[in-house]
Parts: structure tokens; C-alpha cells; sequence
């Protein structure tokens, strides 16, 4: 017998799809190509809030190559979203400039636009509302009349007593942000294929997150049953939230390609994604926040406004994720977190990879820093002193189990404290972009320091809607050849890749024997979406659940042939063996044959269901244990400022993250690397300028998302500490990358220069304007 | 974008046939990464697009030490960043073209596209200025020649006429030391806030020749003349350097847009003419 060398779980395997999307062999969205597909486009609004008085298409509709113009009249009676508020196309008014007014079918792109641009809207500018504080004032005009107020909610948490805890305080600290619109930037473009068939049957190829959820938000949208609409996804080029809705370019192909009785298709152009797909929520807060001599948190107290735009989405909710950081990282007992959720005249919100907490890190671990300052405490040392840990509950009721908090903290500080090669670093690059310039007063404007931030993820599901399950089969052929269904969706993060290691490690089978189908509403079973980093857990723990059936039905099989009781058997690399004596095994396809071929014999296909042990957090107290799992992470940054000119380069980006155990670790680094990506963006260079209620940067000229070139060395810290809940162990990873990133940097030019920047991004000008001011 | 026509003559007489005086609708391109967007975004309609991409006049680098350098209008910004006699000889130049855009771009991307764009913050233009180079103009009348400080009018003019096609750059030999500075937020791929180019000639620590030419802080490429006069037939001191670059910082008339304000661009014009007349000025000591 060959010695089994590979260990599948905690491997550093390549992932799956990675061949074919580096080969161009991947079909994406914007691949697909049905026989007969016409083009869809949308006519957005020319006013961030008007009536329209009337839609002329006597001259669009005479356009050669034009099959149909859409507006509201051709809209099903109901309405979709998570407010229930949004409609396909907009009939009596306009509320934001991303408004679909109408939509036109044609031959081509070029038929399509040209159509669009005859298209004549009369509208009556109304009075536009720009900014959450205008929309609550007295008597402002109201986005939807209907609902009474343009607050669309509320959201009032607490715990303990915040008189109390500042009374406990020997030093508080209260300061203001401001945080920015930001985009996904997907590297693919939203993009919908939609088609009836002769049964009335809708297929819509889609890059959604959420398949079975958004079969039921059409359903709704188009007052079609919802058994009536199957969803194929696409190799899904980039989604980090994008796809955690329904919008309404999706029900609006579905309605094109109804009109027309032919396959339709809408790709946003790059433009019309920075235009018309969801952004996150700009956030104005402010927090106090208290600590007494001995450096233990007394209190925290969150006052936080969101700009929801003029319709609301799941990303409404990312408060619910706010008030998590806000009450639960640290421990901390008196705690108020308010946040309202406010409807105006600029685009539409969603949410962006970490659903809310880049933005409550950011602010909370603004203030942990401050008050260290004010503390005279070392900042690490500080945190240390207040960090979660293991086996507690947070007075929100968060059931922390595993908690490799500390260890994160102190693997980054180990690396700050060596002397790094960091100069190096900075003077390759400044060489780079200067060539020749040799200035020996460099030392007097550019300025190091470091800084520091940790963060509290959900890493075992988050249940925000009432099931947070996935369902998972697992198929094996006469050929040993194992298939897992899974409710999972791949989006880039590499869950097919560890899903199969799971299946593989589980069935006793090797990696390369493992298929992953996970692209189809036919026939995968129901999966809340990819959100929340719980694919690897919740998928994770459904593959397991249904490899074990499988294994189960292998084993009794296996131990009929091999003449023993199945819990004697092991399997490894295929092979079913007797534990005691594995010279005596048999072939996994043989013995699938043998239970196959014969009378009344079955296939084998294992089933799995995995709901986490949660709770929805409580209606009113906002209270309860929402994940099975909670992920923790530090970052440290290392920054140069140059104070001339108030450029920040990041030097070093140090992540520790606790993911419970890798499964896949060149996986869960490439998670950190890209949720460093975006929050480094966050911090210092991505921001959607919104000026009355228009988009003044829908390009990647002026949105500046980081590049390559402009990459720190990312160090990535693998901490485990092996959750008892997880697959394996593991925890989730997928959005704790990014969430500490901007407060680290924003710390580390405090430490650099002397001044708080609590507005992103930290532009060269915001900096030198907070230097001036100094 | 609407659908046009392509043409793609083989010869001068050809390209100049296809563009008549009062032609409004058609247009020369060579890269075509900025007319691709401007078709792209609908602020140019074109009904026929002419690629000077087949023209041999137009293609070229040549340097002779007592000529200087020629390059063809049609030289992408790849061979300006690549070519060692550029590099050796014109090191600001070739910096300027290497801090553009992406490798992508800088392969398709033309130095006649760059100038002929006449974006106010055109990258290739203040090194040009600085070194005082002439662009050579022809059409179906003639050739003529203009220094490149003269050949912007405002953003998105140029001296050129309808029908004209910039053939060629002229370079003059190597004189003193030149220095490029591009002020932007992220490494690459970004267009410039500010960028500033300097040549100064030394001469037994006098300043002998300087210019120093700015972007994106006027509606054109900007040779500050006043800063010039300041340290012309002097000796450089921490004094003069300073008071230089605070008249350069006047010189200019940056606006307010969303990639920076007026006051923030001034300011950086300041800092970064303080910073390069001090680099260059320490170049000169050390020899
Ligand atoms: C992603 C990206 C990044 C960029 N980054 C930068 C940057 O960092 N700095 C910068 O300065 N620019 C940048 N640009 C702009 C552009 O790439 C440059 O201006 C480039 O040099 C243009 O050259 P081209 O050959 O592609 O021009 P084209 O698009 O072919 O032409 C531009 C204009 O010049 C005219 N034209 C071209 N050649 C001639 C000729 N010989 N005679 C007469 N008219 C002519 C055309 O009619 C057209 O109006 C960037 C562009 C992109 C897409």
C-alpha cells in the first residue's frame, strides 16, 4: 500500500476555478449568448426627484433594430426590495438619478442607445433632498409618501447604563466621522440574461449572491410563482455584496424579454455600474466613549445617521453589524448604539464586503486609540487589557466560544516591535516614482509611524433572515467520481475549492476527485447566499453532514464485502479499508458497482442540511447570539506621511487573523490580501463623490481603487484556534481582511504626524487641511 | 457610441485627402486611447476615424549628440520609456512617459496622441517645454514648426488646423540636468494633480539655463517664466530656491475639480519646484 502523504485539510491547494478563469475557458455573464438574444438598456432619470409629466417614444420606437420600449405601464402591480418601496420602472416620479424611467429592446447596442438618446421625457423638478439631516427636518418633502416619514428605521440598542459608565470614567474622548459612498467595483459589470420558455418557465443567468432568495424576490417583483423561475449562475466575475439584493434591472429583463418572446439581455456599461448599481452607505457619527486609570472600557455611546438612499435594500440593515462592533469588541458594559436609517435623493445603498463594519471599526478603534492616548497606556497594550475572549458572552449576547483575539493582537505587535526592512520598501518605491530626485531634506517632511486595529467578525453564519442554512448532496458514480450539490455560491472566495477538501478529507477520497456543482436553482437545494463569511462554515458543515450520509451508505456496503462491521472501516485516497488492518480494503467504485448492480440496489447520494444553533437578534433589544462563530483579526500598519504634500504611503500591512483552523491557507490568505485591498482603498483612495444626488466619478480614472503597484507588502498571520462548532474547526475569514484596515492606517498617521483624520477617505488634502489645522 | 467609418491610408497624400478644410467630423488618431473614450462617453461624435498608424513619416526615434533627438509623432509611450538613448539622454522624458497610464496603454498610446489631446495635464508636456523641444506641423499646403511651449491654446486646443497632422518632435541635445515630478494619489494609473519638469545648466554653480514647466495647473501646459528669472545668472540658496517656488506657485492658474482644488494644486506646485530645484541643485554640488 502506498503511504498516504496528502492530508487534504490545511493544504495550500490551488483553487479549482482558477485554470480555467486564468485560461479564459470561465463563462461569465457577459459571455452567454442564447440564439435569438436581444439587448436591453435602461433610460435613467435626468433629476435626482421630479414628476414625470409625460414619455414621448413616438421617434425611439421608430429606430431600426427596435423591438420594444418599456416604461412603467408595463410594470406588475406589486412592489420588490426590502422596504417593499421600489418598482421596475418609475411612473409618477423620479427620486434618484439612477431611476429607471424606461428600457429599450433592440437588435444591438448601437440600435439600443441611439433609441435611448430619442427617447423625450418631460419631467417637473421637484424639491431634492441631499442629505440625511435635510430629510429629517420639519416638514422636508417625503421620498415615499406612503411610508410617512423619510426615516425609514430606527435602530436603538442598548446595555447597561451609559450615566453610569461615565461616571466610571476618569478620561472620555467624543469625536465625529464622516465616511464615504463606495463602490464594489466589480471587475465584471452587473449583467442579466433573461428568457421565457414555451411553458412560461423564466431563466435568468445571473451573477446574484442569494439564488433562492432572489427566485422568491422576482416572484414577488413579477407576480410570477416562484417554481416558475429557475436561476443559473454565471462564473460571477467579482460581487463583494453587490449581489445580496434584487434590483431593478433584474425584473426589468425579465419584463423585455416577456414583451418581446426572445431571450433578453442588460450589461451594464462601466459607467452605468458607478451609476446604477448600489453603493455603501455614507455614515456620519459621532461617539463618546470612556476609560477608567486602569485602562478598562467604561462606556461607548454611538449616535450614527445613514443615507440610504431613495430606496432601501438588505444593506439598510449593516446597522445590525454596526451595533455588533459598537457593543461586543472589547468587553465593555454600558453601551448605547443608535443609528437611523434615512431615505434621500442620492443613489441607492447596498452593502459592501463587511456589511457595515469597516465603518464601525473604523470609528470604534479610532476612539480605543484615542483614549489610549488620553490613558497614556500603551495602544496595544490597552486593547490587550479589554480584548474578548474565549468562552464568554458579550452583554449583547454574543456566545463567543473560540477567540484568538490576544494571539492576533500579539503576532502583529512581534512583527512591529523587530526592526523591519521597511525602509527599503519605502525608498524602492519612492525611487520608483522619482527617479534621480536626491533630497537630503527628505527626513524633515516625510514621517513613520505605526498603528493599530483589531476587529469582531461573525464567522460561523449571521442569521438575518430566518433560516441561515445551506443544503448539500453528495453524489458518487460507479466510477468513485464524487459530486457535491451545494447551495453555496462560488464568487471568487474559493468555496468550491474548500468545500471539496471538506467532501474529500470527509468521503476519504482525493481532492482531484471532487466535482462541485453549485450554479443552478434546479438543482441545488436552498442556501441563504453567500454572505457574512459563512460558506466555509455553513456550507462547510452541510458537505460534512452529507459526506458522512454518504461515507454511511459507503461503509455498509463495504462492509458487507470486506466481512466486518462498518465502524471498523476508514477511508483514504478512495480506499475503504479495515482500521486494524488496512492491508484488507476494498475500491470505493467497486464497491458503489456492488451496491448499484444488484437487486435492489441504490445509488449513493448523501444529503445534508446545516442551520447554525442561532438566533435572530431580538425585534427590540436588538439582543441575541446571531452567529455559531465569531472571528477575530489585528492589523498593523506602518506609514510614511509626507506632511508638504499629505500623501500617506502604507508600507506595511501586517494581518493576524483567527479563522479557527485553515483549511485551505493560501485560500484564507488571499482573503486577507483582497479585504486589504479594499480596505486600504477605503482608507486612502476610493470614494464615490455624490453631488446633488449625482455621481461625479463613474470611472476608474477618478475612482481609485489601489493597484498592484500601489500594494504594500501585505504579511498575513495565521492564527488557529480550532472552533468547536466549525468544519474542521475553520471559522469564516471572508470579510475581516478589510474591516480594521483604515482605522489601523488612520492610527498609524496619528502616530506618524499628530492628527486624528476621521473623515475617508484620508486624501493628500484632507490630511495637509487637519496639519494646518494643527 | 455611434457606428463610423474607418480609413486607414497608406500614405501622407491619402491621410490629407480624407480630411477637407471645413471637415468637422472626422478625425486623425494613432493610439487611440483618448479618442476611444471621448467616442465612447459621446463627447465626440465622429462620422469617420483616420489612422495614422501606417504612415512610415510619422515613426521614428533617431538621436545624434549633435542633433538631439527626432521622434515620430506615431512613438508610443513604451518606446519612450524603453529606449536607452532616451533613457540615457532625456531621463525626465522618459520618466514622464513610464509614470503614464499601464503598461496596456503605454504599448498603444502615441506622444503625438498625448500632445495633440492637449489635456492641461498631458504628462509629456512639461518635460518637452523644459527641454525646449519643436513639433513639425504638415499638411496638403506645407510644414511648419512650432516650439511646444507655443503649440497649446487651451484644454483640447492646439495651433493645429483642420486637416494638419503633427509629423514629428524635435528634441535639442542634452543640456544640463533634467528632473520629472508627477503628483498623484496612487503609483500608476492615474492622471497627474500636478506634475512639474525642470532642466537647469549649471555653470561653476551659477544657474546658467533653467526652465521649469508645470501641469495641470493652467487650461495649458505652463512654462513659468517668472520662477525662471528669479534664479537666471545666480547661485542657488535655500533662499532663492524658495522664492522661485512661490513664484511658480503664482504663475499658475490651477482650477478646482475633482481630483483636486485650485489652492491644494498651487500649493503642490510650491513644494514640488522647492524639492526639485533642490534635488537638482544637490546633483550639481556633488560633481
Ligand atoms: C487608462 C489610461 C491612463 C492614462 N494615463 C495618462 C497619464 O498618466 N498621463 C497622460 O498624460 N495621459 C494619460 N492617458 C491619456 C492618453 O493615453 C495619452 O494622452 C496618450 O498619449 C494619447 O495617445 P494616443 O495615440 O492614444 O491618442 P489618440 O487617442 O489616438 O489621439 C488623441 C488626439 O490626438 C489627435 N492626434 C493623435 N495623433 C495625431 C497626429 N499625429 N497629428 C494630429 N492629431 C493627432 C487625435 O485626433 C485625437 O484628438 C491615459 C489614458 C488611459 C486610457
Amino acid at each position: 500500500m502506498t503511504k498516504i502523504t496528502s492530508s487534504i485539510i490545511g493544504e495550500r491547494l490551488p483553487k479549482l476555478d482558477a485554470p480555467s478563469k486564468a485560461l479564459g475557458e470561465a463563462t461569465y455573464g457577459h459571455d452567454v449568448r442564447l440564439p435569438g438574444m436581444l439587448q436591453g438598456r435602461i433610460l435613467y432619470s435626468d433629476y435626482p426627484s421630479a414628476r414625470i409629466i409625460n414619455i414621448d417614444i413616438t421617434r425611439a420606437i421608430k429606430v431600426t433594430g427596435v423591438k420594444a420600449i418599456l416604461t412603467a405601464e408595463d410594470n406588475p402591480p406589486t412592489r420588490f426590495g426590502y422596504g417593499k418601496d421600489n418598482t421596475p420602472f418609475k411612473g409618477q416620479v423620479v427620486r434618484s438619478m439612477r431611476d429607471e424611467v424606461a428600457g429599450v429592446v433592440a437588435v444591438d447596442q448601437y440600435a439600443a442607445e441611439e433609441a435611448l438618446s430619442l427617447i423625450k421625457v418631460d419631467y417637473e423638478p421637484l424639491l431634492s433632498i441631499f442629505t440625511a439631516k435635510a430629510a429629517m427636518e420639519e416638514g422636508a418633502p417625503l421620498i415615499h409618501p406612503e411610508h410617512g416619514s423619510n426615516l425609514f428605521h430606527a435602530y436603538n440598542y442598548n446595555h447597561g447604563d451609559i450615566e453610569k459608565g461615565l461616571a466610571e470614567s476618569d478620561v472620555v474622548v467624543e469625536t465625529s466621522f464622516r465616511l464615504p459612498y463606495v463602490s464594489h467595483a466589480c471587475m465584471e459589470t452587473s449583467v442579466i440574461i433573461a428568457q421565457f420558455d414555451h411553458r412560461g418557465q423564466l431563466t435568468l443567468w445571473s451573477t446574484t449572491q442569494i439564488p433562492s432568495l432572489l427566485q422568491r424576490d422576482l416572484s414577488e417583483a413579477l407576480g410570477i410563482p416562484g417554481n416558475k423561475i429557475r436561476i443559473i449562475q454565471t462564473t460571477i466575475g467579482g460581487a463583494f455584496g453587490r449581489g445580496l439584493d434584487i434590483y431593478p434591472y433584474e425584473p426589468i429583463a425579465a419584463l423585455m424579454a416577456l414583451k418581446v418572446g426572445k431571450p433578453v439581455r442588460i450589461a451594464f456599461s462601466r459607467q452605468e455600474e458607478f451609476l446604477a448599481a448600489p453603493v455603501r452607505q455614507p455614515v456620519e457619527v459621532s461617539v463618546r466613549a470612556g476609560a477608567n486609570q486602569a485602562g478598562i472600557l467604561t462606556f461607548r455611546d454611538v449616535n450614527a445617521t445613514l443615507d440610504i438612499g431613495a430606496y432601501v435594500s438588505w444593506g439598510s440593515v449593516t446597522p445590525l453589524v454596526m451595533m455588533e462592533t459598537t457593543a461586543s469588541l472589547y468587553r465593555i458594559p454600558h453601551v448605547n448604539f443608535k443609528a437611523d436609517c434615512v431615505y434621500t435623493n442620492n443613489p441607492v445603498t447596498g452593502a459592501v464586503r463587511g456589511y457595515g463594519n469597516p465603518q464601525s471599526t473604523f470609528f470604534v478603534e479610532t476612539v480605543m486609540d484615542q483614549l489610549a492616548v488620553e490613558l497614556d497606556i500603551d495602544p496595544v497594550e490597552f486593547r490587550l487589557r479589554n480584548s474578548n475572549l474565549p468562552n464568554t458572552e458579550t452583554p449583547q449576547g454574543l456566545i463567543i466560544t473560540s477567540c484568538g483575539m490576544q494571539e492576533c493582537l500579539e503576532a502583529v505587535f512581534a512583527r512591529a516591535d523587530k526592526e523591519s526592512d521597511a525602509k527599503n520598501h519605502i525608498y524602492k518605491d519612492l525611487n520608483l516614482r522619482n527617479k534621480g530626485i536626491h533630497d537630503s531634506t527628505k527626513d524633515n517632511y516625510l514621517k513613520r509611524g505605526i498603528g493599530f486595529a483589531t476587529t469582531l467578525n461573525v464567522g460561523g453564519g449571521a442569521r438575518i433572515y430566518r433560516s441561515d442554512g445551506c443544503g448539500a448532496t453528495v453524489k458518487v458514480d460507479d466510477f468513485g467520481h464524487v459530486t457535491l450539490i451545494t447551495g453555496a455560491t462560488e464568487i471568487g472566495q474559493g468555496s468550491e475549492t474548500v468545500l471539496a477538501q471538506i467532501v474529500a478529507k470527509t468521503l476519504g477520497v482525493k481532492f482531484g476527485d471532487v466535482a462541485v456543482i453549485n450554479s443552478d436553482t434546479d438543482v441545488k437545494p436552498w442556501d441563504v447566499g453567500v454572505h457574512a463569511s459563512r460558506t466555509t462554515f455553513i456550507a462547510g458543515n452541510a458537505a460534512r453532514i452529507a459526506s458522512l450520509d454518504a461515507r454511511d451508505q459507503i461503509f455498509e456496503t463495504a462492509a458487507e464485502i470486506l466481512e466486518t462491521n462498518p465502524s471498523e472501516l476508514v477511508s483514504r485516497e478512495g480506499l475503504i479499508m479495515i482500521r486494524e488492518n488496512e492491508q484488507r480494503s476494498e475500491s470505493l467504485e467497486r464497491v458503489v458497482r456492488r451496491r448499484h448492480f444488484q437487486e435492489g440496489g441504490k445509488v449513493v447520494i448523501g444529503e445534508g442540511w446545516y442551520d447554525p444553533p442561532t438566533e435572530q437578534v431580538d425585534k427590540n433589544t436588538y439582543k441575541g447570539n446571531i452567529s455559531a462563530a465569531y472571528g477575530f483579526g489585528a492589523q498593523m500598519a506602518e506609514v510614511e506621511v509626507d506632511i508638504e504634500t499629505g500623501m500617506v504611503r502604507v508600507i506595511r500591512l501586517v494581518c493576524a487573523n483567527d479563522v479557527g483552523l485553515a483549511i485551505n491557507p493560501m485560500a484564507v490568505e488571499g482573503q486577507i490580501e483582497g479585504g486589504a485591498q479594499m480596505g486600504l482603498g477605503y482608507a486612502l483612495t476610493e470614494e464615490l463623490i455624490v453631488k446633488d444626488g449625482e455621481v461625479l466619478n463613474p470611472h476608474f480614472s477618478d475612482y481609485r481603487l489601489f493597484t498592484s503597484a500601489d500594494m504594500p507588502d501585505i504579511e498575513t498571520i495565521i492564527v488557529e484556534t480550532d472552533d468547536p462548532e466549525g468544519p474542521f474547526g475553520a471559522k469564516g475569514v471572508g470579510e475581516m481582511g478589510g474591516t480594521p484596515t483604515a482605522a489601523a492606517i488612520a492610527n498609524a498617521v496619528f502616530d506618524a504626524v499628530g492628527v486624528r483624520i476621521t473623515e475617508l477617505p484620508i486624501t493628500p488634502e484632507r490630511l495637509l487641511a487637519a496639519l494646518d489645522n494643527n | 457610441m455611434k457606428p463610423f467609418e474607418h480609413h486607414s491610408p497608406n500614405s501622407l497624400e491619402q491621410a490629407f485627402d480624407l480630411i477637407t478644410q471645413d471637415d468637422n467630423n472626422s478625425y486623425y488618431y494613432a493610439g487611440g486611447t483618448d479618442i476611444n473614450l471621448q467616442l465612447k462617453s459621446g463627447i465626440l461624435a465622429a462620422e469617420s476615424l483616420i489612422s495614422l498608424k501606417n504612415l512610415s513619416e510619422l515613426k521614428g526615434i533617431e538621436y545624434k549628440e549633435n542633433n538631439g533627438l527626432k521622434l515620430g509623432a506615431l512613438t508610443t509611450l513604451r518606446e519612450l520609456q524603453r529606449t536607452k538613448t532616451i533613457y540615457n539622454h532625456y531621463p525626465a522624458l522618459s520618466q514622464a512617459a513610464g509614470l503614464m497610464a499601464s503598461e496596456q496603454i503605454r504599448s498603444f498610446a502615441t506622444l503625438g496622441g498625448n500632445l495633440c489631446n492637449a489635456a492641461p495635464s498631458a504628462d509629456l508636456a512639461p518635460p518637452l517645454i523644459a527641454l525646449g523641444a519643436i513639433a513639425t506641423i504638415s499638411s496638403k499646403f506645407g510644414e511648419h514648426k512650432v516650439p511646444i511651449e507655443d503649440f497649446f491654446l487651451g484644454p483640447g486646443e492646439t495651433v493645429l488646423e483642420e486637416g494638419e497632422i503633427l509629423m514629428q518632435i524635435t528634441v535639442p541635445p542634452p543640456n544640463g540636468e533634467t528632473l520629472f515630478i508627477k503628483h498623484t494619489p496612487r503609483m500608476f494609473m492615474d492622471i497627474s494633480v500636478v506634475c512639474i519638469a525642470i532642466r537647469l545648466l549649471m555653470n561653476n554653480g551659477i544657474c546658467n539655463e533653467i526652465r521649469i514647466a508645470l501641469g495641470a495647473v493652467a487650461p495649458v501646459p505652463l512654462r513659468a517664466v517668472n520662477a525662471e528669472a528669479e534664479l537666471a545668472a545666480q547661485p542657488f540658496s535655500s533662499n532663492n530656491i524658495s522664492r522661485a517656488a512661490q513664484i511658480a506657485a503664482e504663475e499658475c492658474s490651477p482650477i478646482n475639480d475633482i481630483r483636486g482644488t485650485a489652492a491644494y494644486r498651487r500649493r503642490m506646485i510650491e513644494v514640488l519646484v522647492r524639492r526639485g530645484l533642490s534635488s537638482l541643485n544637490e546633483n550639481y554640488s556633488k560633481v
